[in-house]
């Protein structure tokens, strides 16, 4: 028996509007991933990515999903990815798009990506911050995140989740 | 199972197309060799352009054509028969193909002017029938399809031998298979055509070729140079694009399309030029190759006298189900089953001739 | 075309492996009876609309062209660029329905070669 392969696509919901955030759950996103296939690669290409298709992770404070589909179709998934245009959830929907950040063979390495990513873009809003407070406090966190990195690594994240809404 | 990756979905299924230029009068030239190894030829057509009336000469050759003949329900075993292989095998080149048979899923067979006769059949008939034989080139690692190649001519296959014995008493007794068959017989001898008195117990029927004439009035033809077989930009066209041509010619397609045109974007290859008229032939039936030598040469000779056309071409088409294409090299359908050439006879004398073949099959030789 | 360059015609060969760059398919559509029947720019769309169904808006955008259509017998050659000849078979294969009324496409015959498609031996009827 071979063991059936996955590629899991991390990416990032980005919205102009702040109430995006609230519509960031597994069924939003996974429908407007759906939607997207659907209507870039037909019932072909839907049907094709819906074998093991899942969210696997989300995380609506920094807006990053993990998706997961078959080795053989993620071609397709990536390239519908762009063609996401809103989340709609309750009723309401907010207009975004997605960014690919990482496509990689397990949970593993794209959680690996994603500290890392998470830590450059602590580095980047500290060059980007206005007052003081704001400096002192994501540099604490950055302080932190280096050092926790050898206990453990979810904590680690967790703490860079709690800066970056800041 | 997994799902057909998207690799497969942009696949292609395999084909060939061959292109060769030389002269027709070089004596090394095996143009006429090329024609003379594709033995079944279910129809010829010959496009000359600048051309209203056909020479009289060139008329005569069509007409000479020649009949050819539909036996209903021949057994295969009276192809083995002694008398048959003395009164035509051995006197002259015998050709015979099953007729409405498709070589994918029913038994086939078919007679080669070698001698050799060819029979390609499924594995239960293989079974039963109990003659050496070896796997399709084509059917798998588990062969569905198998050949059996009998050689009418060989000196071991005399009467009274125990090879034929075998062969008749399999294809009489143990599976007498019956197929309708398309034969034609030629020889250089003056005896007259036998093969209607022979059968003459048989149904079965002497068939003339359709002959169809028709002229096409400004065509745009594109410019080829009989030295440039892959053409050169703004000057000559290449071989595949006036094979693609050639095809909409015969197909009647509309070769003035814009590329903004939303139906069809296919246009005439450029460079190309207008032309006033062009004369097209089509004969379709049971051609045998030295009848297409024939007419080949007298195309040859149509340079003889100064003309205004600068090429002219002959296509020939090759019947689908035939087991073999060229020479003895195994042929199958797959999905088209194409067996095709074309030649373009150019005012010189040098010709290019284009082979094509689709999934099973060889390379033409 | 100068004659003196006859002599200068020396044989070459070049073999061609898997190198058309369309593919072309004979193609037919049943309609019932007594309905209307398409015109070439109705039959085009319902092409593209077979393939946008099934092959979403990537497969919509292959390049696919109706060369010749005859409107009495609806039947019609299509060419397509060969990377894309399984996406418009299947897609061909799998169309029901034209406005509101069932229909099918059949593929008749399919070949790299446009001159192959002139002369089908499995057509052809010589009694």
């Amino acid at each position: 028996m071979v063991r059936f392969k996955n590629r899991y696509v991390l990416c990032e919901v980005v919205s102009e509007d702040p109430r995006c955030r609230q519509c960031i759950e597994d069924r939003a996103v996974g429908l407007a991933v759906r939607d997207a296939i659907g209507r870039i690669h037909g019932d072909y290409g839907l049907a094709c990515c819906s074998i093991s298709f899942t969210v696997k992770y989300l995380n609506a404070y920094t807006g990053t999903v993990l998706l997961r589909c078959r080795k053989d179709s993620y071609r397709l998934l990536c390239s519908a990815l762009p063609f996401v245009r809103q989340l709609e959830s309750r009723g309401q929907r907010y207009p975004c798009c997605l960014r690919t950040l990482h496509v990689g063979g397990t949970i593993r390495t794209c959680q690996k990506f994603l500290i890392q990513y998470n830590r450059r873009q602590l580095l980047v809003l500290l060059q980007n911050c206005t007052n003081e407070e704001e400096r002192q406090c994501i540099q604490k966190s950055l302080l932190s995140c280096s050092l926790t990195e050898e206990q453990s690594r979810s904590g680690d994240e967790e703490d860079d989740d709690g800066t970056e809404t800041d | 199972m997994s799902v057909p990756s998207l690799q497969r979905l942009r696949q292609v299924p395999r084909h060939l197309l061959v292109c060769e230029k030389g002269h027709a009068r070089d004596a090394r030239s095996r143009h006429a060799a090329h024609v003379r190894d594709h033995a079944y030829n279910c129809r010829v057509s010959f496009l000359i352009p600048e051309c209203g009336m056909l020479p009289e000469v060139l008329k005569s050759t069509i007409a000479d054509v020649g009949d050819y003949y539909l036996v209903r329900n021949l057994s295969v075993h009276e192809l083995v028969a002694h008398e048959f292989i003395d009164a035509f095998v051995k006197k002259g080149s015998c050709y015979a193909l099953t007729y409405n048979t498709k070589i994918d899923q029913d038994n086939t067979a078919a007679l080669l002017p070698t001698g050799k006769l060819i029979l390609s059949v499924d594995k239960d008939t293989y079974e039963e029938l109990g003659l050496q034989g070896r796997p399709s080139q084509y059917s798998g690692k588990k062969a569905m399809r198998y050949i059996v190649t009998i050689d009418l001519t060989d000196s071991t296959f005399h009467p009274d031998s125990k090879k034929r014995n075998r062969v008749l008493w399999a294809l009489k007794e143990k599976k007498p298979l019956e197929f309708d068959f398309l034969l034609a017989w030629y020889n250089t001898g003056a005896e007259g055509s036998t093969l209607m008195s022979y059968f003459s117990k048989k149904q079965i029927q002497a068939l003339k070729p359709k002959i169809t004439f028709s002229t096409l009035r400004d065509l745009q033809c594109p410019v080829l140079q009989s030295n440039e077989l892959q053409g050169k930009p703004e000057e000559s066209c290449s071989t595949e694009e006036l094979f693609e041509w050639l095809g909409a010619v015969w197909n009647q397609v509309s070769l003035d399309n814009k590329s903004s045109s939303f139906l069809s974007t296919y246009c005439c290859p450029q460079p190309n030029m207008m032309v006033e008229k062009a004369f097209l032939c089509t004969i379709t039936g049971f051609i045998i190759p030295e009848k297409i030598i024939q007419l080949l040469e007298q195309l040859c000779c149509y340079f003889g006298e100064p003309k205004l056309a600068y090429w002219l071409t002959l296509t020939v088409h090759g019947f689908a189900d035939s087991p073999v294409s060229w020479r003895e090299s195994e042929h199958g359908f797959h999905k088209g089953g194409e067996n095709l050439y074309n030649f373009v006879i150019f005012r010189n004398l040098d010709y290019w001739l284009q082979l094509a073949v689709g999934t099973y099959d060889d390379c033409p030789p | 075309m100068a004659r003196a360059e006859a002599a200068a015609a020396t044989f070459e060969r070049r073999v061609l492996r898997g190198a058309a760059e369309h593919q072309y398919l004979r193609v037919r559509l049943e309609l019932p009876d007594g309905g209307a029947r398409p015109s070439v720019a109705q039959l085009k769309q319902l092409v593209v609309s077979a393939l946008r169904e099934l092959h979403g808006e990537v497969g919509a955008a292959l390049p696919v062209d109706i060369l010749t259509y005859d409107a009495k017998t609806l039947s019609a050659i299509l060419r397509v660029i060969s990377s894309g000849l399984v996406k418009l078979w299947s897609a061909l294969t799998l169309l029901g329905s034209y406005q509101n009324r069932r229909c099918a496409f059949r593929v008749l015959q399919t070949s790299p070669f446009l001159l192959a498609l002139a002369g089908n031996s499995r057509e052809l009827v010589l009694d």
